[in-house]
């Protein structure tokens, strides 16, 4: 390409400086983060892919589990490393092994559902009303307006009551309230790529709203979309785990972390090992999730 | 316009003779995550008092990089080798204490865009006082004075109610004139002007410049413009260095820069300038090619990809900046010949 | 905890409002009342609050009166007969239609009247008066704790970037918002309550009764709900520092004038970087008041959050509705109010333009 002469072309915004110097001054801020990038990526990564798998794949291989509800009195408070029991049994006579990767199993299905549906309504909303603009733009975006501002731990506690504590109440409430979010990041991802030289060239070119959305505009909002989800993953797992915790969440028939961690309140000074464990599962879970989340995002350059 | 502030002749040096700033073999190295990005390779610079000098370059010349070393402002992933003379203090190497002593009260700075170099958020006076009481042991009341005055002397209309308002309530001139206060707040003997109109129309870049050269006349300081406009300089300047790629490669006065110009890039960049007499709708003549990269260092003339002139030698071996013509010092092997006209190489 | 919910995605837009016809609506009205931008400004802002706080309540009647299931039966139990279940539907004005009920509701609500509670039959305002001062001291106290700590912190980290306080101050951070909050006010109270026995675990004491020792009792509770939102404020901040020192020239003007780092720091970009702080103070503030109501729950704290999930327990609609629409107002509130404060803090709206 022919270089038009020195900033002749661009007199008014060009910076001169702009290569040497602001190429570099995020030299090492970005070199650190770059570095960090690769460990941010692979280190939770790999933890969360062992979390998931444990919690999945263990029941299957290893059939023996003892169950998490059925526990008896006669082995409650094992300690540590007891036979048959590794991480020992709560003051019921569960399996706190067991116990554990149920409850991990309820947080993820609880997380990653709540969260895909969420994803798949909030996106498309905030698409729609982004591509069509106007009155409908306006009315939509208020509407969630006022849903984002509720505070809604507060709603998916009362919601869940009332539907009447099921894990499918529990996901649907807290994807509910996941749209919002989604339909916001889905709408100023489509505001930008609304007027792209290709997208104006295929609305010009006469094709369909719907065929622009589905082929020129959600390929592209959909990887933002993916990588912020993770962290409402983390988020809807911390709710999730809330819920349980008060007691609103899933039943006592499906234990999860949550509620270990309730029940191991009350033993807090003679074991706290009942709370410490399930709470230890939780935080890494969640900050696996925030981590990669977080280093997605500094390497796609998504907001 | 008279204003009471006369010119701080103690922190001159005394023999007048003795350049403000002397730059020697400069180099500027910024580390980026995979490479050596190589801005300044070699620059030597010298200011005098009264003296107007206006370094020429594009964008990645180098010519920005040279005026934040000067100021120590560049940041931590830039290495600075050479030497940096302001008056008798060597400024490379200096620690962050001197260094701040230095910054406003021995040279001051002007940047490009007005609009983003004051604090928005911050009002005139405060940004005017600050300038003045970080260097100056004077009183709140004091300083808000010299600060009314320091506005009057930049002719910015009303200054008393000025000195209350926010940025965004003045013209782009308006601020490039308060900016221009806040560099003179403590008379520096040294000016250093960073395309200080380019982010201005066209009758405010004159005033600008009027007032600019009018203040340099009036305290004998040493001016240096930082701009890609040919034009700019050759209206305002004594001096005119072209820089490319980090060197200087043409350097002279400019009366006889622009009746003689010998290096070809000086030749396409005064090419490149519109003029009145040139006939309307004929193309301008651009620079092929692209800017040189930065992170190679070869051996040849870094314009020898783009110039019209380059033979084998210069592919091959760098010509260095050599006075060839009395006063007059260029880097070429093949420069152009007096009687080339305007535009006629590319033609 | 939900703090996680609405954390902001990396450093918030510095102008976010896009021009809507709705604000041009409204600003017209406010153009009559005030000439002041600053004034202009707070009337269309106070304006576009009054439909928002309204579809609060209806969203949250909605919520109430259309989930499925009848309201009498869940009170009462199963095993109620239909005559209780008829009795008590015609005491909640079940029969009427919805929209009905609910006009009634918001009539009766804006003359003060937010009905009885089902239980003890108080009225409904008088457990709110009583629970709100608890909960408002526990808010206000760590948001003061978030604050004091997170403005130095983000300050020496933004200091040096990828420096030893910067990286120390960003991991604490990331670990923070990834515990919940009521895990970390367990660990909180093994420490403190458990192991060193230097404050309770749980309990209220009225000011009444000392400051001293209500604030023994509040500094647990206010810590662990701190922690998250010192957490957040410190990365938004830091954050916002960073970009400036990198990006803006007055920073570099500042610098060139020979001010000191630290001063450059604190009166060029911290001044700034207020406003990044006012929108993510504003966008949490929702989140803010979801971990009050696990932390009340567990410190016994008699705030609106224990009363709500009590009222939630013992199915009392009137209280729970009550509850939430104040919530909720509250968070419209807490909007407003950062709204207005941009409004007085940046003196590009102050004066001459008003928002764009």
């Amino acid at each position: 390409m022919a270089v038009q002469p020195p900033d002749l072309a661009t007199a008014r915004g060009a910076d001169p400086a702009a290569d040497p110097l602001d190429a570099t001054a995020t030299g090492p801020a970005r070199a650190s983060r770059r570095r960090g990038t690769g460990k941010g990526l692979w280190i939770p990564g790999t933890i969360l892919g062992l979390i998931v798998l444990a919690c999945f794949a263990w029941p299957l291989v290893y059939r023996d589990l003892p169950s998490p509800t059925a526990g008896s009195l006669l082995a409650a408070n094992l300690p540590p490393f007891s036979p048959g029991h590794l991480l020992g049994t709560d003051p019921l006579g569960n399996d706190i092994v067991s116990r554990l990767l149920h409850g991990g199993r309820v947080s993820l299905e609880v997380g990653l559902t709540s969260n895909a549906i969420g994803l798949l309504l909030g996106g498309s909303l905030g698409m729609f009303a982004a591509f069509r603009g106007g009155w409908l733009e306006t009315v939509t975006m208020r509407l969630l307006d006022m849903l984002i501002a509720f505070p809604s731990l507060v709603l998916v506690l009362v919601v869940s009551t009332y539907l009447t504590p099921s894990k499918l109440n529990v996901i649907w409430a807290i994807s509910f309230f996941s749209i919002p979010t989604f339909a916001r990041l889905a709408r100023a991802a489509t505001l930008r790529l609304r007027e792209q030289v290709y997208v104006v060239a295929a609305r010009l070119a006469g094709q369909r709203d719907g065929a622009i959305l589905l082929r020129h505009i959600a390929p592209n909002v959909l990887p933002q979309l993916l990588t912020y989800s993770l962290l409402w993953v983390a988020a809807a797992i911390a709710i999730e785990a809330s819920l349980s915790f008060l007691g609103f969440g899933v039943p006592a028939s499906e234990p999860s972390w949550g509620m270990m961690i309730s029940r191991g309140q009350a033993y807090i000074s003679s074991n706290p090992e009942l709370v410490l464990i399930p709470s230890a599962c939780l935080f890494l879970t969640i900050v696996c999730l925030n981590t990669l989340g977080d280093a997605l995002r500094a390497r796609t350059g998504a907001p | 316009m008279t204003t009471q502030i006369q010119p701080d002749t103690a922190t001159r040096t005394a023999d007048p003779d003795a350049p403000l700033l002397t730059i020697e073999n400069l180099e500027v190295t910024f580390r980026t995550r995979d490479a050596l990005v190589h801005a300044v390779r070699g620059v030597d610079l010298t200011v005098h008092a009264g003296q107007t000098l206006a370094v020429i370059g594009e964008s990645g010349s180098g010519k920005t990089v040279t005026s934040r070393a000067v100021m120590g402002l560049l940041p931590r992933t830039a290495t600075v080798r050479g030497s940096i003379r302001l008056g008798e203090r060597q400024m490379v190497g200096l620690g962050e204490k001197e260094l701040r002593r230095c910054l406003g009260r021995e040279v001051g700075m002007i940047f490009q865009d007005p609009a983003r170099s004051l604090n928005p958020t911050m009002r005139i006076g405060n940004q005017l006082t600050e300038a003045i009481r970080v260097h100056l042991p004077m009183s709140r009341r004091q300083a808000r004075e010299r600060a009314v005055e320091l506005l009057a002397m930049v002719r910015l209309p009303a200054p008393a109610r000025r000195f209350h308002e926010y940025p965004h309530q003045l013209s782009g001139g308006m601020r490039q004139r308060v900016m221009i206060a806040i560099a003179l707040a403590c008379q520096p003997g040294l000016l250093i002007a960073d395309e200080a109109t380019t982010a201005l129309d066209v009758t405010t870049q004159a005033q600008i410049m009027d007032l600019l050269l009018d203040l340099q006349q009036r305290f004998a300081m040493g001016l240096v413009l930082i701009s890609h406009d040919m034009g700019l300089a050759a209206s305002y300047a004594d001096q005119v260095a072209v820089m490319y790629a980090g060197r200087v490669v043409e350097r002279a006065p400019t009366r006889r820069m622009i009746a003689h110009v010998r290096m070809p890039y000086t030749r396409a960049l005064l090419d490149a300038t519109p003029r009145l007499e040139r006939p309307p709708h004929a193309p301008l003549p651009v620079i092929s090619g692209r800017p040189p990269d930065l992170r190679v260092l070869d051996p040849g003339c870094a314009f020898a990809p783009r110039c019209s002139r380059s033979q084998d030698r210069c592919q091959h071996e760098r010509p260095e900046l050599t006075e060839r013509e009395p006063r007059h010092e260029w880097a070429c092997f093949f420069p152009c010949a007096d009687d080339s006209l305007p535009g006629e190489d590319e033609r | 905890m939900s703090d996680t919910l609405t954390r902001s995605p990396g450093r918030p837009p510095r102008s976010q409002s896009r021009p809507n016809r709705l604000a041009g609506l409204l600003d017209r009205p406010a153009r009559l009342l005030g000439r002041s931008p600053a004034v202009r400004v707070a009337i269309t802002r106070v304006l576009q609050a009054v439909p928002v706080v309204w579809g609060a309540t209806f969203i949250t009647f909605c919520l109430m009166n259309l989930l499925p299931g009848n309201a009498a039966v869940a009170l009462l139990g199963d095993d109620a007969t239909p005559e209780q279940v008829a009795a008590l539907s015609a005491r909640l004005n079940l029969d009427e239609p919805f929209l009905i009920r609910y006009l009634q509701w918001l009539g009766n609500a804006l003359t003060g009247d937010l009905g009885n509670s089902l239980q003890n039959n108080e009225p409904v305002t008088a457990i709110l008066g009583r629970a709100l001062p608890v909960s408002l001291e526990l808010v206000v106290l760590a948001f003061a704790l978030a604050l004091l700590v997170a403005v130095p912190t983000a300050v020496v980290a933004a200091k040096r970037p990828g420096g030893f306080a910067d990286r120390i101050g960003m991991q604490v951070s990331m670990f923070g918002l990834s515990v919940p909050n009521f895990v970390f006010a367990l660990v909180l109270v093994l420490i403190f309550a458990v192991g060193l026995r230097v404050l309770p675990a749980v309990g209220y004491v009225p000011i009444a009764q000392g400051i001293g020792p209500n604030l023994r009792a509040m500094v647990l509770p206010a810590t662990a709900i701190a922690f998250a939102l010192f957490c957040e404020y410190t990365r938004v901040l830091r954050a916002d520092i960073v970009d400036q020192m990198l990006r803006e020239d007055y920073i570099t003007t500042a610098r060139a004038k020979g001010v000191g780092s630290w001063q450059v720091l604190i009166r060029h970009a911290l001044r700034n970087s207020v406003f990044s702080l006012l929108t993510i103070v504003g966008l949490q503030f929702g989140a803010l008041i979801g971990s009050t109501v696990i932390i009340e729950q567990m410190f016994g704290l008699p705030g609106m959050g224990q009363g709500l999930l009590q009222a939630i327990n013992s199915r009392d609609i009137p209280v729970v509705q009550a509850y939430v629409v104040v919530m909720a107002c509250f968070v419209v509130g807490a909007n407003l109010v950062t709204d207005l404060l941009y409004a007085v803090l940046d003196p590009r709206i102050r004066h001459g333009r008003p928002a764009a």
